[in-house]
């Protein structure tokens, strides 16, 4: 019953909040450019405004065009249920484990590719593959990571992590400070950000992300974006659950639900500046120099499995 | 004063410090955040020994963290910054043998490398886990720093290499050799460390090594057999 209780929680409020930091991010970084930016809600106007319009297909396309968006979004919230926000719940066989994490994620992404080449443009083509590309180098050091994680934490399910994080004393553990730029890096280069493409830009031959959904319109883009903000969130909620999880209960009670809530969204937002203050900083790289960034993530995974060997 | 668990708290928080820098010395291009990085690594270093103070109750570790808050978190890295302001170049592009991404994943192989050798025997000789920590990070520094020195072209990216070097063989002094006999080493390291210092400002601060080699060879008029 109580799991019930989390996974209807939990998907409400991810849904909830992940635009909210989308525009938080666009806000810092119209800042730091010297404009004033959208309005902290303009992400949910414009979900409820594309939700409002019809889809249009181009004759070329097949079914995957047309249940992608469905597909992208259901593996996106399940992987949801694996990182807690209002309350780490008793356990569930399978719920949490960060192997089935990664390859919820990577059905999407094998998804969204598969869509960015349905249309037959040269452009959906040209950014699936690079998105594969990317893929197939981003993983080995994803796996990496959530492995040193795994070792620092002794577990290798995401709700015993962060419950044994919780235990763990006021002080962070020095290898999780460890972990965290990986984690950082993994957060920048999976949710599409700066240095590896660029989230703002429709034209810039560069690009990644955008290109897969460029053929999409009216709900089926908002499910696009949504699920693109909700993975945003639940790699976010990994590295705070991780590095500072105060706030976060194993007992749910009226009381601690909407300060795990709240904890949550304040310590969201700073990162989400944080995010937008590094986008701001580093300008995009150049396509071949992006491995020099995995590598770093791997460098800090591997330094962090040591820090375990040597403690 | 401090407990025990905060000590080891603080000592290993700090040598996540000195690892993430480390590894952006490899990484960086950009000359003057490689400085600033250095001046970070040598506060590291000296809040390490401050910290160790605590612990060992050793009076030497006061007057090293001293000198290396002096000498290498302000003096060094303002010469360098007063030296690339003289120079055209604010960046370092040329690398050989190993580009940064390649130098990052070796880099990884030797802190693996030294702590496969030294836990082989170290462990065995102290009990104090810390010691056996702050060794096998010592010596990745300075194999790391090695590997700053033959993978970049520019000599001023070299003496960074060469410094951080320089804090790895620190590191290492101050969690296992005796102190004294290693702070001798240190000033004869310090020593060479200015010559080569002084010889690249006066000859070729801004070029590759092999035109660096040139322009000393208008000089071997006085070096002739």
């Amino acid at each position: 019953m109580s799991f019930f209780l989390f996974a209807i929680l939990n998907t409400v409020f991810v849904l909830l909040i992940s635009p909210l930091f989308i525009s938080l991010i666009k806000i810092v970084k119209a800042f730091s450019q010297g404009r004033r930016g959208p309005q902290l809600f303009q992400t949910y106007y414009t979900l409820s405004k594309l939700l409002r319009k019809e889809n249009v297909y181009s004759t070329n396309t097949s079914l995957i065009m047309r249940i992608t968006p469905y597909i992208n979004i259901v593996f996106i919230l399940t992987a949801s249920l694996f990182v807690p926000f209002v309350f780490i719940p008793p356990p569930v066989v399978g719920i949490g484990n960060i192997i089935l994490f990664l390859y919820l994620l990577i059905c999407a992404k094998f998804f969204m590719a598969l869509a960015g080449l349905d249309a037959g443009s040269t452009f959906g083509g040209m950014g699936s593959s690079r998105e594969m590309n990317f893929s197939a180098i981003v993983e080995p050091v994803v796996i990496a990571a959530l492995a040193a994680l795994a070792l620092v934490m002794k577990s290798t399910n995401f709700h015993e992590m962060f419950a044994s994080a919780l235990q763990s004393s006021v002080f962070i553990n020095p290898a999780t400070l460890l972990i965290a730029p990986s984690l950082f890096i993994i957060l920048i280069v999976e949710t599409s950000r700066i240095p590896v493409d660029n989230p703002e830009t429709h034209l810039e031959l560069t690009m990644i992300h955008e290109t897969m959904i460029l053929e999409y319109s009216g709900p089926n883009l908002a499910l696009m974006e949504t699920s693109h903000a909700v993975k945003q969130t639940l790699l976010m909620g990994i590295l705070i659950n991780t590095l500072v999880p105060w706030g976060l209960t194993t007992t749910p009670t009226l009381t601690s639900i909407p300060v795990a809530i709240g904890m949550f969204v304040v310590k969201g937002a700073a990162l989400a500046i944080v995010v937008g203050v590094a986008e701001s900083l580093v300008a995009k790289a150049r396509l071949f120099r992006l491995p020099a960034l995995f590598m770093l993530a791997f460098f800090f995974s591997f330094s962090t499995i040591l820090f375990e060997l040597l403690t | 004063m401090m407990n025990a668990t905060l000590i080891d708290y603080l000592i290993k928080i700090l040598f996540v410090f000195v690892l993430g820098t480390a590894a952006l010395t490899i990484a960086r291009r950009t000359l003057s955040s490689l400085f600033t990085i250095y001046a970070i690594q040598s506060w590291l270093i000296a809040g390490i020994a401050l910290v160790l103070f605590f612990k060992e109750r050793a009076a030497i570790l006061l007057p090293i963290a001293a000198v290396t808050v002096i000498s290498k978190a302000f003096l060094i890295p303002y010469l360098l910054r007063r030296i690339q302001k003289s120079m055209d170049i604010k960046r370092d592009m040329e690398f050989r043998y190993l580009t940064p991404i390649s130098s990052i994943l070796v880099s990884t192989a030797l802190i693996f490398l030294v702590y496969g050798s030294f836990s082989r025997f170290l462990l065995e000789m102290s009990s104090d886990v810390l010691f056996f920590f702050g060794a096998v990070i010592g010596v990745s520094l300075t194999l790391m720093g090695m590997l700053v020195i033959f993978t970049r072209q520019r000599m001023i990216t070299k003496i960074i290499g060469y410094l951080t070097m320089e804090n790895g063989v620190l590191l290492f002094s101050l969690f296992i050799a005796e102190l004294p006999l290693i702070i001798e080493l240190l000033i004869v390291i310090d020593l060479i460390m200015l010559i080569v210092l002084s010889t690249v400002l006066a000859f070729g601060i801004d070029s590759t090594m092999e035109e660096f080699h040139e322009k000393l060879q208008a000089f071997t008029l006085w070096f002739k057999e």
